[in-house]
């Protein structure tokens, strides 16, 4: 039976023999342990404690992996180090994808940016990098993330909230006025497969611009299918299909012609965020991964020229050891599947890199300063999980886009980590705690066997087109409301320990004025100054690639070079591709 | 035997956030009131909508900034219809605390914020539409 027959999970199952492994424990050792435990279970455990001895958390975005009271090595006898762990920086990369982790490479503070007009994020940009942000994370207004001009009939009222606004390559520049694109790394969460087509050809176009070859850019967009076809809320959409095929264009442009690129961040957050389990959100990742790759070698790519490149996007919520193990799990499993699923021979293509963003959803209103304690604890279990790059979502999160203030203290959240606590200084510090392997392989398998229920429904794609993901996580969500409600899930001044106290008056960001106005000039004379005859036949001829199937992204690069619009674009796409009804979820 | 509450909610603009209102739609059906969910829509929309469904209750969710600038103009253009009299306005989201008020002074009868329970939902659809009908 050859391996496309089979499921990831049957193909691990059978490659990784159980026959290999030398514990680390002595028998004899054991052997006593198991004596000894069930004595102290009676004489030193109450009663209670031995009958509820398993205790399942209920934490905000929790799964349902029961705990028990005390770890030991009886709770996972057969452990291996080097099957299990490896040294960081060595196969299966449980304890870290460096050998030296944050010795060699601080994790990279990347906090968000992004309101009002170019103009306005472009300041916010500088004064984040004069105190000592690393990196750049540009996140867009919900007109330009859903693809439609700033002036467009849907866009009115919206512009310039919660995000920036990027109409074309002119908005580009603005955006990055003085900002030496080959000196910094910019996310630019372009979120969907869609808008990365449209909006990452503007970054390019600007970059011409300016004299700076592709080879010198470094960065990310996010270009996930799961963020386009299953969590949002959109008045058009393409189907799941279309929309995977130009997240492999995506992919194989960028592979070829930006080098320095992370050319896709699998979801991951805004899954989680949408409400689901830890769980579940990295079963869903690790399927796009999968679907991912499989296209990539039956378009003729070997594994390792695309997957040294991947990243993954995860949301550290509440429960602390759960996020801690899950990194580690998810970081060992990604390795097997490189290795045993795609044959990957170099170790760079078997690295789970990721950045975090700390879990919004987890904050609350009431008493907002309340949110900077959760942030912190979320910020501390991805640093010993091993992310490679943080965003901490700030305390007036649950209001509106942050202050600067807030902003700031979520980046002295980050800095204070790395700097006052010592924890950088050590690798992987909580591996080899009972609880901490035991409850890693417990979390690998269970991302597994979900990984293997979205196979099993005909893969990634299929599993969204039926709507089977989406009645999954809203299944999840509603369960979560009630639970929350019921007081099943704590949540301190929200459920619990509830203040009668007035809030502390915080300040809450308010939106620059006049952003709209000002955006829908610059159309008019933009569409006035430019070449409309290249404008056309640059939209025709990217139409033309929608329908023939070849890569589209030469094609949009040509449409941003011309000064075509965001709305200009997604309507070529929604002409070439038709439009997609997502399933009713109530 | 009481007729059935009809309750259109949509989201308002482009909002991308619809986990809230997927719930609350599930919340109010469970509770036995007929859902029409229109999704991401405009103000006119809103309103064409829910004169031709012959709504009891408008219900818009916003977490994207907007609920102000797409919120005013909601009840103006349900004001001229000559709705607002007869229709329940409720909104639910993401806003700062002062703006609670002013969707309120606006026209909204009922505003929720995140923390709003099933309970407290469902019962003030059902006490606002009761009220409306008299």
């Amino acid at each position: 039976m050859n391996d496309k027959e089979r499921t990831t999970k049957e193909i691990l199952t059978e490659k990784i023999s159980a026959g290999e492994r030398i514990p680390l424990y002595n028998p004899s050792a054991l052997e006593i342990l198991r004596k000894e435990f069930s004595g102290w279970m009676q004489s030193a455990v109450r009663e209670k404690d031995r009958k509820d001895w398993f205790k399942t958390p209920r934490t905000v975005l929790g799964s349902d992996i029961p705990r028990e009271m005390l770890y030991t090595p009886l709770s996972h006898p057969d452990f291996d180090y080097r099957e299990d762990l490896g040294n960081s920086g060595q196969e299966p990369f449980t304890r870290g994808i460096h050998a030296n982790m944050y010795r060699g490479r601080e994790f990279t503070m990347r906090q968000l940016t992004g309101f009002g007009s170019p103009e306005d994020t472009n300041e916010r940009i500088k004064f984040m990098l004069d105190h000592g942000a690393t990196g750049l994370n540009i996140l867009f207004d919900i007109p330009t993330i859903q693809m439609y001009d700033s002036d467009d009939p849907l866009s009115q009222g919206q512009v310039g909230m919660s995000g920036v606004c990027i109409d074309s390559v002119d908005d580009m520049a603005l955006l990055f006025k003085d900002i030496r694109l080959d000196e910094i790394t910019a996310s630019i969460v372009t979120h969907y497969p869609s808008n990365t087509a449209i909006l990452f050809p503007m970054f390019l176009a600007l970059a011409e611009q300016r004299g700076i070859p592709w080879e010198k850019l470094r960065g990310s967009v996010q270009n996930d299918t799961s963020l386009e076809e299953l969590i949002r809320s959109g008045a058009e959409f393409i189907a799941p299909r279309d929309c995977f095929r130009i997240q492999c264009d995506n992919i194989e442009f960028i592979r070829k012609n930006v080098p320095q690129w992370n050319f896709i961040t699998l979801n991951g957050y805004n899954l989680r965020e949408f409400g689901t389990s830890g769980i579940t959100e990295m079963a869903v990742a690790v399927a796009n991964g999968i679907a991912t790759l499989a296209e990539m070698v039956r378009r003729e790519y070997d594994v390792d020229s695309v997957a040294d490149r991947l990243s993954f996007f995860w949301s550290p919520a509440s429960d602390f050891f759960e996020e801690v193990a899950r990194l580690r799990a998810v970081r060992r499993l990604w390795y097997k599947i490189m290795k045993h699923r795609f044959q990957a021979k170099n170790p760079r293509s078997m690295w789970m890199r990721c950045h975090v963003q700390t879990s919004g959803v987890s904050l609350v209103q009431q008493e907002p300063l309340n949110n900077v304690i959760r942030a912190a604890y979320h910020a501390l279990s991805a640093v010993l999980g091993g992310a490679q790059s943080l965003h901490v979502d700030s305390y007036d999160e649950a209001y509106s886009v942050p202050t600067e203030e807030a902003a700031l203290l979520s980046l002295r959240t980050q800095q204070i980590l790395q700097e006052e606590t010592g924890i950088i200084d050590v690798v992987d510090p909580l591996g080899g705690s009972y609880y901490i392997e035991t409850l890693t392989s417990d979390i690998e398998k269970r991302i597994l066997d979900e990984v293997d229920e979205i196979e099993r429904a005909g893969g990634y794609v299929s599993a969204i087109e039926s709507g089977q993901l989406h009645r999954k996580i809203s299944a999840y969500f509603y369960n979560q409301q009630k639970e929350i409600e019921k007081g099943d899930i704590k949540i301190v001044a929200y459920n619990r320990y509830k203040s009668e106290a007035a809030p502390p008056p915080i300040n809450v960001f308010r939106y620059p004025g006049g952003v709209e106005e000002r955006q829908r000039e610059k159309l008019a004379r933009l569409r006035q100054s430019r070449d409309n005859k290249r404008v056309g036949v640059a939209l025709a001829e990217l139409k033309e690639a929608c329908k023939k199937g070849i890569n589209i992204l030469p094609y949009s690069v040509a449409c941003a070079r011309v000064r075509c619009t965001e709305g200009e674009l997604f309507k070529v796409f929604k002409e070439a591709f038709g439009l997609w009804k997502p399933p009713a979820l109530w | 035997m009481a007729k059935k509450i009809k309750v259109l909610l949509a989201k308002l603009g482009l909002d991308v956030h619809n986990r809230g209102i997927i719930t609350v739609a599930k919340e109010l059906g469970d509770a036995g009131m007929e859902i029409v969910y229109i999704g991401n829509s405009l103000p006119r929309e809103i309103v064409q909508t829910a004169i031709q469904e012959d709504v009891a209750v408008i219900g818009v969710s916003s977490l994207g900034g907007a609920h102000l600038t797409l919120g005013k103009p909601l009840i103006d253009v349900a004001r001229q219809e000559q709705l607002t009299d007869s229709v329940v306005f409720v909104i639910g989201g993401v806003f700062p605390p002062d703006d609670t008020v002013r969707l309120k002074e606006i026209g909204f009868d009922a505003v929720f914020t995140p923390g709003s329970t099933r309970d407290e939902i469902v019962h003030t659809v059902q006490e606002l539409v009761a009220k409306k009908t008299i």
